[in-house]
């Protein structure tokens, strides 16, 4: 498991967290060999999450673009509502092996929480999730499902109340019990492990783009696309695809237009956050910078080390798009294929069309539908005003 | 005067080390002067100065507030450069802060710009010894001792390995926790980890920080064998409660006035 990302990745931690981090470490390494767990993920991956989960053809966004084939990975379709649970079943299953009976997270749009709220209670460990109060208000039914799922929901109240005070909480409470307490960290950021282990358990769905493309429609598709906010979803599905000749495309979220959004791929510069040195959107001091976005799940000042290398040696071509257009592609979505996309995937979406536009009708392009659109209604009426 | 020989010097005269610390705030920039002459009138053997970021994962609620605070009145970097110079007059300097302020500024410019502002010393609470390499070459080639940090749960080779890689002084952390004493946390036993240190650096003067904020604390310290104390959220307390730096002398001179034991080791 690489430790760095051409110069990207590493753990910058407060010692405190060093020896769970070798344990997390060694517990994957052994877990990722044993026969055993790979089976029981095997198991509760399909019988618990549902997958596989199908590739769909979209006709009528197709002929909205009036180019390439659309198609949608549908992780929307997974067992709580998005990729998340992936990583969460993963995760849950390591921290069993480890011995952990607590798991804490931290969720943005409380597609991870609900997902760890879950495993859970599937696994038996007490679960608290910390979420920033911005979240909570804009994101609430995820907020009742953790609830009723069995787990806390603790409010961050400091800095800018979204994911990226929640992730700072969240590794507070696990210098503080880092000996009963697995830290399931729901993106592919981090210190190492984190970043390779996460990546590992989304790379189902780019493993099943592979198969499913060729099975069929009997070849790769020529682009396939994914939004990225910290990028789990996105490394899960470019991984299985970076040895292919397959074109890659990573959208951010721009925010309003006129501002930086929370793009750190496109926007930021190179530094350090959460443990890791990645892009970072930053002032001229080193300050970690408030970032915007419609989408709660997108709205983080970081991204995943691996995303910043594959920017840097342009194997992924990585692009923003402003919340406005994002909602646009909601509702076409919506309204042309009867699927309640989040707002996360929305942003995929806009983009993939606008590629599908400049290419041939002979084509294809894969987005990853990473998560269903049930939790943003509040978000998207008050957007249509 | 350089951090390294102040340690040495208090420790060769077996007078316990107090390392108070202070934030770095452009508000507060007048007041600075007089706090640090209280602090070292005070007995207080060297000064932590701190610069804000905006996310200090090793930080409890104390500190982290005081640092948004610190940073919403727009302290900058520049802010800490002439708080090195006004500080390093009266007590040597170790700037505490978070890596990506430093690295942003660039390692080798950074360090040069502290070292001319009069700090001695730079402690970075989220820099791993695996991550420290380059910072260590930097921190060398600018004569500013990079000071470690060791943790409870650590391994012994790996502690070793930390306090021969340290500078200045190693920075033992007390507890498993975060800043300030009256967040949740548990208080480990310091003698044994103390004493594997020592055997792997025999010269390096150890401080322990996070959660002290009282003599009994100084004291439990000393009596595991630390040479000193870092004291950051109790004095912040005090200061945000308005202390003068007349009250500030005295809290810190009872805190000092603590008897150093005589080393296990030595």
């Amino acid at each position: 498991m690489p430790r760095h990302y051409g110069p990207y990745g590493g753990s910058f931690v407060p010692e405190t967290l060093v020896p769970a981090l070798s344990e997390l470490e060694h517990a994957w390494k052994t877990a990722r060999r044993d026969p055993a767990f790979q089976r029981e993920l095997h198991r509760l991956s399909s019988t618990l999450g549902g997958r596989p989960t199908p590739l769909y053809f979209a006709r009528n966004l197709t002929r909205r673009g009036r180019g390439a084939e659309i198609w949608l990975k549908r992780e929307d379709l997974l067992h709580t509502g998005a990729h998340k649970f992936n990583n969460a079943l993963g995760q849950g299953l390591l921290a069993q092996r480890m011995g952990k009976p607590r798991l804490i997270a931290e969720t943005g749009a409380g597609q991870h929480g609900v997902a760890t709220a879950m495993i859970g209670a599937a696994l038996g460990l007490e679960t608290e999730v910390y979420m920033g109060a911005i979240d909570m208000e804009r994101q609430r039914p995820n907020v009742d499902r953790m609830r009723l799922l069995g787990a806390r929901v603790l409010p961050v109240t400091t800095g800018t109340r979204t994911l990226k005070d929640a992730i700072n909480a969240a590794l507070r409470d696990w210098i503080t019990n880092v000996r009963t307490t697995h830290y399931l960290l729901g993106s592919a950021v981090g210190p190492y492990p984190y970043p390779a282990i996460v990546a590992d358990f989304q790379s189902v769905i780019g493993r099943e783009i592979r198969a499913q493309s060729r099975r069929t429609f009997g070849r790769l598709p020529e682009l396939v696309v994914a939004c990225v906010g910290g990028g789990s979803n996105a490394i899960g599905t470019f991984r299985p695809l970076l040895g292919t000749g397959v074109e890659l495309l990573g959208v951010e979220a721009g925010g309003p237009s006129g501002s930086r959004g929370a793009a750190s791929l496109s926007a930021g510069r190179p530094g350090i956050l959460h443990g890791s040195f990645s892009y970072v959107l930053q002032d001229s001091d080193g300050q970690v910078a408030e970032t915007e976005s419609v989408s709660a799940g997108l709205d983080y000042p970081g991204v995943g080390p691996e995303h910043a290398w594959l920017r840097d040696s342009r194997r992924v071509r990585y692009l923003a798009v402003h919340d406005r257009d994002a909602l646009r592609a909601f509702h076409w979505v919506a309204e042309d294929e009867g699927i309640l996309p989040a707002l996360e995937p929305s942003h995929a979406i806009f983009a993939a069309l606008r590629e599908a536009r400049r290419r041939p009708k002979r084509s294809r392009i894969v987005v990853t539908l990473s998560g269903r659109g049930d939790k943003d209604l509040a978000v998207v009426l008050r957007g249509s005003g | 005067m350089d951090l390294a020989e102040a340690l040495r010097a208090a420790r060769a005269a077996r007078r316990p080390a107090i390392v108070p610390y202070l934030m770095v705030d452009r508000t507060q920039s007048r007041r600075l002067s007089a706090r640090v002459r209280a602090l070292r009138d005070g007995g207080a053997t060297a000064l932590e100065l701190g610069f804000p970021f905006s996310d200090p994962i090793a930080d409890g609620p104390v500190l982290a507030t005081s640092a948004q605070r610190a940073l919403d009145h727009g302290t900058r970097w520049a802010d800490l450069l002439a708080a090195c110079r006004t500080a390093s007059q009266i007590l040597p300097v170790a700037v505490m802060t978070y890596a990506n302020p430093v690295w942003r500024h660039g390692l080798p410019k950074a360090l040069e710009g502290l070292r001319a502002a009069g700090a001695s010393g730079l402690i970075v609470p989220d820099l791993s010894l695996e991550e420290s390499r380059p910072w260590r070459t930097a921190a060398a080639r600018a004569r500013v001792h990079l000071v470690l940090l060791a943790a409870p749960g650590v391994s012994r080779p790996r502690l070793a390995r930390i306090a021969r890689a340290s500078r200045g002084f190693l920075y033992l952390v007390g507890r498993y926790g975060i800043t300030g004493a009256s967040v949740r946390g548990t208080s480990v036993a310091l003698a044994p980890i103390l004493r594997q240190a020592r055997s792997a650096a025999p010269t390096l003067p150890i401080l322990v920080g996070f959660g002290i904020r009282d003599r009994a604390g100084v004291a439990r310290a000393f009596a595991a064998g630390a040479d000193g104390v870092i004291v950051a959220t109790a004095l912040k307390e005090r200061l945000d409660a308005g202390a003068s730096p007349d009250s500030i002398r005295s809290w810190l001179h009872s805190l000092a006035s603590t008897r150093s034991q005589p080393s296990a080791v030595a």
